[in-house]
This record gives structure tokens, sequence and C-alpha cells, in this order.
């Protein structure tokens, strides 16, 4: 195969991308919208007028360097949001080809369907970096922009942020593997809920350390300043690893479509 | 020369038989039309023959080809429409048309001046650059005809492509088989409209219970009346053996 027909399915697949209604909804949530929810929580964390129950939900942000904090909380929102985004992006990627039989109408190209699968996975990856990574930017611009400035923890806190966000991605990916399997973009979602919710056991079972789905917010500090000591490199490799298997299992399952 | 074939093709949906030994061969420069009922097994072929459907037995050839793993040379040679066509609603049709091109493997350049012929064509100039999606259901499948045909392929398959197409329509497309045909090109075509494929095709065969039960030499007659007398027979034979 030549780099063209490489090229004709990534023009295509970008393309798609960017005229989605998916995708112009949550690109500005994950760059703005979590921003400013964060650089908001802090200041709503520091505010007097805070009312007691709500004054010890938010405590930890109430100590400390704001941008530091600013940070702290990006970093555990994004944690979420940028599993929750890449999990309904997966969905809708993969599971609009069957849903609308396009799948079918990819086979007998020049580029064989499983470059299909494969540069839609690469895609969904690059676009949430982006996303996270203008996100954690865009916090920091709003954090100087209220006082904020880069010292203490900042440059720890934000690669704590950045791989949290990361290893959130690479969770994301398997979704397109789902969504290829089932077929359906609300079974793929359906998915995605069920491993939220099992996320949530797990972490109350104290296994979370060792439940991928749960280390990028436990690492993020979701669950505190202990569990977060708890996720060590293991468990960050044991993460990780799900992005390579999700693009080879995904590339697998698109170069034996069949019934299509 | 063959250019598209399947050989004694079996498959099943369940318990259910779809295709029972189903055999058709289309040469060069010729157009097969396939007819038959609601089921008969035309677009399970279809989808065989397109690389769509692993059959359970058999085989099948686009050019020469195991259609499950073309390569890409040879697909650049090849277009198929069964069911659903390649085309996105939120992609204009210019930009529907430039991604089937290139797809099939034509250049950038290639693929720019071959989206333009085929929007004038297909009579789609006044839609170029409108979303596919706002496009009538006529429209969309002219628009889902000639990203399969934009290219000049040697072997073409089309599932009922004028289910949805007006007069005119029809014309465009059946002059577009017959001028690919003229070119070399091998087509099978399946359609419910008898007086249409007695028009474009060379060649008809009947399909029934997932086996080609005859041919109906497209000039000749009361198209109707043959092909369900044969069907009949082929029911009576089945009946009989069974």
């Amino acid at each position: 195969m030549r780099g063209t027909e490489m090229g004709a399915v990534w023009s295509l697949e970008l393309l798609k991308l960017r005229r989605s209604t998916m995708a112009r909804l949550i690109t500005p949530l994950l760059i703005v919208l979590v921003p400013l929810g964060s650089v908001g929580a802090v200041a709503l964390a520091r505010s007097p007028s805070l009312p007691g129950s709500a004054a010890a939900k938010f405590a930890p942000y109430a100590v400390g360097d704001l941008m530091t904090n600013h940070l702290l909380v990006v970093g555990q929102i994004m944690s979420v949001a940028v599993l929750t985004a890449g999990g309904f992006a997966a969905a809708w990627s993969y599971g609009r080809e069957f849903v609308a039989g396009t799948a079918g109408a990819l086979a007998g190209l020049t580029a064989p369907r499983w470059t299909v699968g494969l540069v839609k996975a690469l895609l969904l990856a690059l676009w949430l970096i982006a996303c996270h990574a203008a996100a954690l930017v865009v916090t920091v611009l709003l954090s100087l922009a209220v006082g904020g400035r880069p010292a203490g923890e900042v440059g720890l806190q934000a690669v704590i942020a950045m791989v949290a966000g990361l290893l959130a991605i690479a969770l994301a990916l398997p979704f397109g593997w789902v969504a290829t399997l089932t077929r359906s973009q609300l079974g793929t979602i359906g998915v995605l809920i069920a491993i939220v919710m099992l996320t949530q056991i797990m972490v109350v079972l104290g296994a979370g350390a060792w439940f991928p789905y749960a280390v990028p917010s436990l690492l993020a500090g979701m669950g505190g300043p202990d569990a977060a000591a708890e996720i060590g490199p293991g468990s960050i490799v044991a993460t990780a690893v799900l992005a390579p298997l999700a693009l080879v299992a995904v590339t697998a399952q698109w170069r034996r479509l069949n019934a299509t | 020369m063959t250019v598209l074939e399947l050989r004694g093709v079996r498959h099943g949906f369940g318990g259910r038989v779809a295709l029972d030994g189903f055999c058709v061969e289309v040469g060069a420069g010729e157009v097969v039309a396939m007819v038959g009922l609601n089921g008969a097994g035309k677009t399970t072929a279809l989808r065989v023959l397109a690389g769509r459907l692993r059959p359970d037995g058999g085989a099948a050839s686009v050019l020469g080809h195991d259609p499950l793993n073309l390569p890409g040379p040879v697909a650049s040679r090849f277009g198929q429409c069964v069911g659903a066509p390649l085309a996105y609603p939120e992609l204009t049709v210019n930009e529907n048309l430039m991604a089937a091109a290139r797809l099939h493997g034509l250049s950038r350049s290639d693929a720019v001046r071959a989206a333009a012929e085929a929007v004038e064509r297909f009579a789609l100039s006044s839609w170029a650059d409108a979303r596919a999606g706002s496009l009538s259901a006529g429209n969309w499948q002219r628009l889902g005809v000639a990203a399969v045909t934009l290219h000049g392929p040697d072997g073409l398959i089309l599932d009922e492509p004028t289910s949805a197409l007006d007069p005119a329509g029809v014309v465009i497309v059946r002059d577009v088989v017959r001028e690919l045909a003229g070119c070399g090109s091998g087509v099978l075509v399946s359609s419910h409209h008898l007086d249409e494929v007695a028009r474009v095709a060379d060649r008809i065969v009947a399909v029934h219970a997932g086996r080609v039960i005859g041919t109906l030499p497209p000039g000749e007659g009361d198209l109707e009346q043959r092909f369900f007398a044969m069907v009949l027979a082929a029911d009576t034979q089945g009946r009989a053996d069974a």
C-alpha cells in the first residue's frame, strides 16, 4: 500500500471529524469549559461565603499555591472528561460506519479497511491529546490572569495532570474495538457507563491502583494524596499498555470485517 | 476474459440458506443483470463478490483475485455499490466524490478532475457544494453510483442502482454503465426493474432460492412472463426433488 492511499483515509477521517457535531461540542467543552470550571472551583474553595458542607468538600483547594491548585483540579476533571469524551467519540467514529452501512462501502478500495480502523484510532488519540494539552495551556493562562504564578510544585502538578490525561486517552481507545464488536453506538456508550460503574466499585474495594480505568483519576488526586501515592510505575504501565493493545486489536478487527 | 465470477458459492444466515451453489460469470465488456424476487439471494451474492461477506463455501473472483484481499492496484480498477453508498451526509457532494476518487487510487489532481466530471455527468452541479445529507433520495443514489464509477473501473457491481431515480437519472446511470462496458468493463447489476435491465444488460440471469435458475435473453418477448415461468418451473422442480 502506498502512502497516498493511507493519506486518502487520513483526509477523509479528518474531514468527518471536523464536520461532526460530536467534535464541535466536545472540543470547546474540553478546552474552555473545563479550564473555566477548574479556576472557578478553586475560587469557590477560597470564597469566605462558601457554606460549611461545600467548604469541607472544597477544602483541599483552599490552601496552597494558586496555580498548583488550578492544575490539580483540571487534572482531576480531565482524567474523567477525556475518557468520557473519547468513549463517545469512538462510539460515533466506529459505530456510525455500521449503523449507516458505510463499513461495507469501504470494502474493495485501494486502502484496505484495516487502515480505516487504524487511522480512526490514531486520529482519535491525536485529537484528544491536542484537546488535553490545550486545556492545560488555557488553565495556566486563566490562572495567570487571576493571580496564579508558576512557583512551588506547579511543574510537578502540570506533569501529573498531563500524564493523567494521556492515560485516560489510552483508556478511551479500546472503545473503538467495542464499537466494532457491538456495531452499535448506543451499545458502546452502554459499555462505557458500565466501565465507569465498575471503576467506582473497584475504587471502593481498594483495588483502584490495579484497575486501569481508575488509575488516571487516582493519579490526578481524586482519591486523595494517599490513593495517589499508591499509583506507581507498574500501575501506569499497565494502563498505558492498553493503547497499543487497542490499536492492534481494532486493526485486526477491521482486517477481518465480515458481513458488512 | 472473466472480470467477475462466483463459483458454487454457498452461504446461510442461521438455519436459512441464502446462497445454494450460486454461479455467475461476467466477462470484459459485458453487462449482466440479475433479477429475482425479494430474498432470492441477489444482494447476498453481490456482497460476497464485493468482499463484504465471507461465504461458507465456493469461490469468488474479482479481476482474477479474491475480493476479500484485493491488492491495491486491482482495487483501483474495481467499484461496488451494494446497499449504503460510499458517501457521508456531513460532507458536500464534491467532497464525497473527491474522497471516493482518492480512495479508488486517483492522485489528488486526477481526483479533482474526476469529481468535477462526475458532478456534471450525474447532473449534480446544483448540489456540488451542498451537504450530501440534504440531497433527495434520488440524488443521494446518483451520488452513490457516481462515487463508484468516477475512476472508470474495469469491474463494477451495482445493487438496485436505479431504485430511487427519476427517469432522467435512470438514463444517466444506464448510459454510464453502457459506456463503461463499451470501454471493456464487466458490470454486474441487480434490479427489480425488468424493463430497465432489458435495456441495459447484454445478459439477464434469473435468481431464485439462492441460485441462478436460468438466463433470459434481454430482447425477446415478455420478460416478466418468462421470468415468472422460470421461477415456477424451478419451484416445481424443487418440490419434485424434495
